[in-house]
């Protein structure tokens, strides 16, 4: 499945745009501690910019390209923000207790003040972001005509002896890719 | 102070990580893995229940923040006895699905859904603070839609749209009355709410709040004008999920009912009780006569939980302190009870390859055991005596006689018989009556079934020590129902912590 448009332009230009809105998101990531922010918000920006990449590569495209598969991302990214709050109970702290380094004298910055909050919010960006390119895929690839899952990945989302919600032929390799 | 109050919520959604991160396919290791999980869950809840009976509630501030500016974990006497019963059924559920699925045609995603629901579940039973409350309502119910149509086929998945309609109305609801309450009181800690409301007697915001609030809770809970989203999207779901299901989704809102009108809001809201009251009368007879009009045994006993929600929010309309622990008595009956029998209509499914009643037949003969705990767990149901729901049943309508709400108790009873007629359509159609000429019957008692049967048998016995031990379970309800109407104990807990940011 091609990109619905081919323009050398909006290809360049999306993959501008992409690059711009993720360094956005990353600043409200690191920013989220004191200042409105951090990972959910983040997190959605990236997912978002997904949707143009996607569009401009089309979504097989995209798919082939993503170095994981973005559900186990997330999953990891609910352990990380999980082993996170829970690390404080091994030092007998409350759960999500965080605490806050303050570095002076760094070249450059000055001073840096860095927290464990980060963690946390990192874990939250990736489950939204990953969570939210999958949503996109599944539902692009949907109105495409195209089964929601490729054929690598449902053995992870059905049981062996189900039957396939969608009952067409799947029309994968022959859509003109 | 104790990070023990974690457990209930981390342990399911660990397990539920650990599945979906390191083993994507069901296999019989990760089944014992999630069994044990689930065994080690119950442990965890008959030792936070123990220890919130004997002592102060249990608190957490989160992140060593003091309340009222962080999130506090509170695990009270009724919290520990709906974290048991959540992690028993759970257990037998897990169990029960491993003998109704062979583990070749297990839904990978079923059982780590199945722990993130019971996380979520479990959160809605610890949490003291309303947006986290809210947090709780979302993972639940997140799961629950996942659960719902993961194995559903085309025809059936068109009744999860009212369930997931519904659901979400009611979450916008919650959202917006959580707005409203921090607007009204500046707080959204449950024991910080409670001290300000009790200080502005008749402010026309605290009321709408708590209407609100009752509102979003009735829909979760299942009561009258709202409740057409439950029984037609419960059938759908295998039985051992719609064992969980019917055991403990409804029951939060119960729950959440109780905690809210019991300890977070002043108990003068009189014309909230009858208005409760009254809609749960009507939630009782109309959904057992939807119950009677049915003829799949999923069908019956999902009609039959909306039936019950009726006699639970009952008592809590009639809210005195007799009432409140008859309340209570009842949530811990119902549960087991519910649960149990959709595990024997799993079991009789199981036999005659079907539900669908004219098609069933026979299972006296293949399964006396199966049919005799049928008979208990029915009539337990209908409120036959000795057995546990008659005692529920029994102490609710004492307490509505004392008061005078003379109609009630009448619809009441009707609605008591006419479950009593329509667990014997059960009884006479699956049990009773031979196999018709279109239906089949297992011949032969294989380990699957002698395994269900086993499961069923064990939250029979449960359930017989609920009835006859009334002694022990009415008192330890009381108590509970006692320090939930006493603010002042849950408050004092929360305050006497100190953290980070304490006044």
């Amino acid at each position: 499945m091609k990109a619905v448009v081919d323009s050398f332009l909006l290809r360049a230009l999306i993959g501008l745009v992409f690059l711009l809105v993720n360094i956005v998101s990353i600043y409200l990531l690191l920013r989220g501690h004191n200042l409105p922010g951090g990972g959910f918000i983040g997190g959605l920006m990236t997912g978002m910019s997904f949707l143009l990449l996607g569009l401009a590569r089309g979504w097989t495209e995209l798919q082939r390209e993503l170095p994981v598969p973005p559900l186990r991302l997330a999953t990891f990214g609910v352990a990380l923000a999980a082993v996170s709050g829970a690390a404080p109970m091994l030092v007998g702290q409350p759960f999500l207790t965080q605490w806050q380094f303050h570095l002076t004298n760094v070249p450059l910055f000055r001073e840096i003040h860095l927290g464990t909050p980060l963690i946390f919010d990192f874990g939250v960006f990736l489950l939204v972001s990953c969570i939210t390119v999958k949503l996109i895929i599944v539902l692009a690839r949907s109105t495409a005509g195209l089964p929601a899952f490729t054929p690598g990945e449902v053995p992870y989302y059905s049981s062996t002896l189900e039957d396939p919600i969608e009952h067409e032929p799947p029309a994968e390799e022959s859509h003109g890719n | 102070m104790t990070n023990a109050l974690t457990a209930p919520l981390l342990l399911p959604l660990g397990t539920a990580l650990v599945c979906c991160l390191l083993v994507g396919r069901p296999s019989v290791e990760r089944r014992v893995f999630i069994a044990a999980s689930a065994a080690v869950q119950c442990a965890v809840a008959f030792w936070l229940a123990w220890r919130a009976f004997n002592g102060p509630p249990l608190v957490l501030p989160l992140g060593n923040w003091a309340p009222p500016l962080g999130i506090v974990l509170v695990a009270d006497g009724l919290s520990g006895i709906m974290l048991c019963l959540s992690s028993v059924v759970s257990l037998a559920c897990v169990l029960f699905g491993y003998a109704e699925t062979p583990v070749e045609v297990e839904q990978p995603l079923r059982l780590p859904l199945m722990q993130l629901l019971a996380a979520g579940i479990n959160l809605a039973f610890i949490t003291g603070d309303l947006f986290n409350l809210f947090v709780a309502f979302e993972i639940m119910l997140v799961a629950s839609y996942a659960l719902l149509t993961l194995e559903a086929n085309d025809r059936d998945i068109k009744e999860a749209f009212p369930y997931l309609a519904v659901n979400i109305f009611g979450s916008s609801l919650f959202l917006i009355a959580a707005g409203m309450a921090y607007t009204v009181f500046g707080t959204l800690n449950m024991a910080d709410i409670s001290r300000r409301a009790a200080d502005m007697p008749g402010d026309f915001g605290a009321l709408l709040v708590a209407v609100l609030l009752v509102v979003v809770f009735g829909i979760k809970a299942g009561i009258f004008p709202l409740y057409y989203w439950l029984p037609n999207s419960y059938p759908i779901l295998h039985f051992s999920l719609g064992a969980f299901y019917s055991g403990m989704l409804t029951k939060v809102g119960v729950y959440v009912l109780l905690r809210m009108l019991g300890t977070v809001f002043p108990h003068t809201l009189t014309p909230i009780y009858t208005g409760l009251a009254w809609l749960a009368g009507l939630t009782m007879v109309l959904a057992v006569l939807g119950a009677v009009s049915r003829s799949f045994i999923r069908g019956i006993l999902s009609f039959h939980i909306v039936s019950q929600i009726g006699y639970m929010v009952l008592a809590i309309g009639f809210f005195t302190p007799l009432a409140i622990g008859a309340c209570i008595y009842y949530v811990i009956h119902h549960i087991i009870v519910k649960s149990s029998l959709f595990l024997i209509g799993g079991t009789a499914m199981y036999y005659n390859h079907t539900d669908h009643l004219p098609r069933m037949g026979g299972l006296w003969k293949a399964s006396p055991v199966l049919g005799v705990c049928f008979l208990l767990q029915a009539f337990s149901l209908a409120g036959v005596p000795p057995l546990s729901g008659f005692w529920g049943k029994y102490l609710i309508l004492f307490a509505g006689f004392k008061d005078g709400h003379y109609w009630l108790v009448l619809a009441a009873l009707v609605a008591s018989i006419l479950t009593l007629v329509s667990m014997l359509k059960i009884w006479l159609g699956a049990f009773w009556e031979d196999v018709p000429r279109d239906g089949t019957i297992e011949p032969q008692t294989s380990g699957a079934a002698r395994a269900m049967t086993a499961i069923v048998c064990a939250l029979t016995t449960l359930s017989l020590a609920i009835g006859f031990g009334v002694g022990i379970f009415l008192p330890l309800a009381q108590s509970a129902a006692d320090s939930l109407l006493d603010p002042a104990i849950y408050r004092r807990a929360v305050f006497n912590l100190t953290g980070k940011g304490a006044p």
